[in-house]
């Protein structure tokens, strides 16, 4: 595969600060890269650079071959990016301000491609102050894509945003994907990034913790399952104990119990045997398949959004 | 140059749908030569050799280029930079000086509009006579419209938040406005306010403009007005470029 984006020990401090510790990674032609972590892990300083805002104090950047840092003019025809909070004029339509965003470039995609790409075409004439938060994310994409560039930058695409318009941003990504589209997100959302990126890089404190397909990841943890249940029965963490100490890990949130094990039957079996003789309600009870979640939490010991 | 006529295109129409920006820009100063004409049409001061209406005809086009000048391109600089317009700009090949370009020319553009129209009203509604040449009065326009857009950029510069943009615009504003000599003359004022209004560029683009269009004088004999401008406008562009920030 065709190396599109090289990035190499790249850092960036603010005083005492690490924002982020030297970090290398790279991304190939056509693969959606996902950038994961929790809010300040420096996801969001590392595009940043990438994308000329910020300078870094150390480290390299090339992408398409053509180092950024020393020709960041050239790098702007050929990025894309959706910033985490992008406003543009209140009172401008959709189609004026993509149109203008055309003017500055070149070469531009046709207004009415874009709108089609991002579902915006029954909205073109309606002001950008009116639109939802959903509608506004889609013009933000619409206008990092119109470059037709060759790396987008999307971050947090999704942050905000209510379950039915992040499953439509999700479906124009993958749209995106399928055309050929080079792509890297920062989410805080293992959910997004399992779902979309084919290779996730685990950021925290600065730091890539790992980096590898979300299914690798998952695997390499050990882990299987999870099995999460409340209850209200003051007993049950003295009653279940044994049964904890038989899984990987537990975990107990107020009245939510998190066991993890490869083996999920038998954790659930005796679970539900000592409930019914020590009479102790359980409810909700889920058995999932490891998530990167639970990869970030065994690697920080930490929830992702905590 | 990419991008100068859609950006400037662009400024225009949200001028247009602002009603805040045509309210101030238009109808305020409107409003003044309407309301001063309908108060004063019949009145003569004597001490100064000139109608009342006269006087402030100068006086009500200097407020409306400082409406403009640092009231409406501060005011609109700073909340675009809050909101990271600048910031997302940054992002495209389009030059930064290609934005302030096409900020520049739709409030110089802005400007001539208004002065027409209050030209217009003081001529034909109130008979104010004007004596001089047309081209020295453009002149004093366009060094009063720059000298004014600078200090609203040096405002812009200065001031850190949105919230506080309104406000300490209006405070420079209304200073201007009074000690500049727009409704009465500085003379009538205390001594020592009038060597306060004496630095201000409100008192001596008004001193300039009715010089020329009232009096009929040259450009000659205004160049202590006409320096004093371009003093104003040196120390606005120094500060502009010491303090100016993008984000």
């Amino acid at each position: 595969m065709e190396t599109i984006l090289e990035i190499k020990d790249l850092t960036k401090r603010y005083g005492d600060l690490v924002a982020v510790n030297n970090i290398s990674f790279s991304i190939e032609k056509g693969e959606i890269f996902g950038l994961l972590g929790p809010n300040g892990a420096g996801k969001t300083t590392t595009v940043e650079m990438i994308e000329g805002l910020r300078k870094p104090d150390s480290g390299r950047i090339k992408i398409c071959g053509i180092d950024a840092l020393a020709q960041p003019a050239k790098i702007k025809g050929l990025i894309g990016a959706q910033l985490q909070s992008t406003t543009i004029y209140d009172q401008v339509s959709i189609r004026e301000v993509i149109d203008l965003f055309g003017s500055y470039y070149d070469n531009s995609v046709p207004t009415q491609e874009l709108l089609e790409l991002v579902s915006l075409t029954e909205k073109k004439d309606a002001y950008y102050r009116t639109l939802s938060g959903g509608q506004k994310q889609r013009v933000a994409m619409a206008l990092a894509l119109v470059n037709d560039p060759a790396v987008l930058f999307l971050d947090e695409p999704t942050t905000g945003l209510d379950p039915q318009a992040r499953r439509n941003v999700w479906g124009i990504i993958t749209d995106l994907r399928d055309s050929g589209k080079t792509i890297i997100l920062t989410t805080h959302y293992m959910e997004e990034a399992e779902k979309l990126c084919k290779r996730v890089g685990i950021i925290d404190q600065g730091n890539i913790i790992a980096l590898d397909r979300p299914a690798a990841l998952i695997a390499g943890t050990g882990l299987d399952s999870t099995i999460e249940f409340s209850s209200d029965d003051i007993r049950a963490e003295d009653v279940f104990k044994d049964i904890f100490d038989s899984g990987t890990s537990f975990e107990r949130d107020s009245n939510r119990y998190i066991i993890s094990s490869k083996d999920s039957s038998g954790i659930l079996k005796k679970l539900t045997q000592a409930a019914d003789e020590n009479n102790i309600e359980i409810e909700n009870i889920s058995v999932r398949k490891a998530t990167l979640e639970d990869v970030f939490l065994k690697l920080t010991g930490k929830k992702l959004r905590e | 140059m990419r991008g100068f006529g859609s950006q400037f295109l662009l400024q225009m129409k949200l001028f247009i749908r602002q009603k805040d920006e045509l309210f101030w820009n238009l109808a305020f100063p409107l409003f003044f030569i309407v309301l001063y004409g309908l108060i004063y049409r019949d009145i003569i001061w004597d001490d100064f050799g000139m109608r009342a209406i006269e006087y402030m005809l100068p006086g009500i086009i200097v407020m409306a280029v400082m409406v403009n000048g640092i009231m409406s391109s501060a005011t609109s600089f700073v909340e675009e930079r809050g909101k990271g317009i600048y910031r997302r700009l940054s992002l495209t090949p389009v030059k930064r000086q290609t934005i302030i370009g096409a900020q520049i020319l739709h409030r110089y553009i802005i400007i001539l509009i208004q002065t027409i129209i209050l030209l217009a009203i003081g001529i034909l509604a109130f008979d104010i006579s004007i004596k001089g040449n047309y081209f020295y009065f453009w002149i004093i326009l366009t060094l009063g419209a720059v000298c004014f857009l600078s200090i609203g950029f040096a405002l812009a510069s200065i001031i850190r938040s949105v919230r506080s943009a309104t406000p300490l615009c209006m405070i420079v504003f209304f200073v201007f406005l009074f000690l500049g000599g727009i409704f009465f003359p500085n003379s009538i004022m205390p001594r020592f306010l009038v060597v306060i209004a004496n630095g201000l560029p409100s008192t001596h683009m008004g001193d300039a403009l009715r010089a020329v269009i009232i009096d009929g004088l040259g450009l000659g004999s205004v160049w202590i007005a006409l320096a004093a401008m371009g003093a104003w406008i040196v120390i606005s562009l120094a500060v502009s470029i010491i303090f100016f920030r993008w984000e």
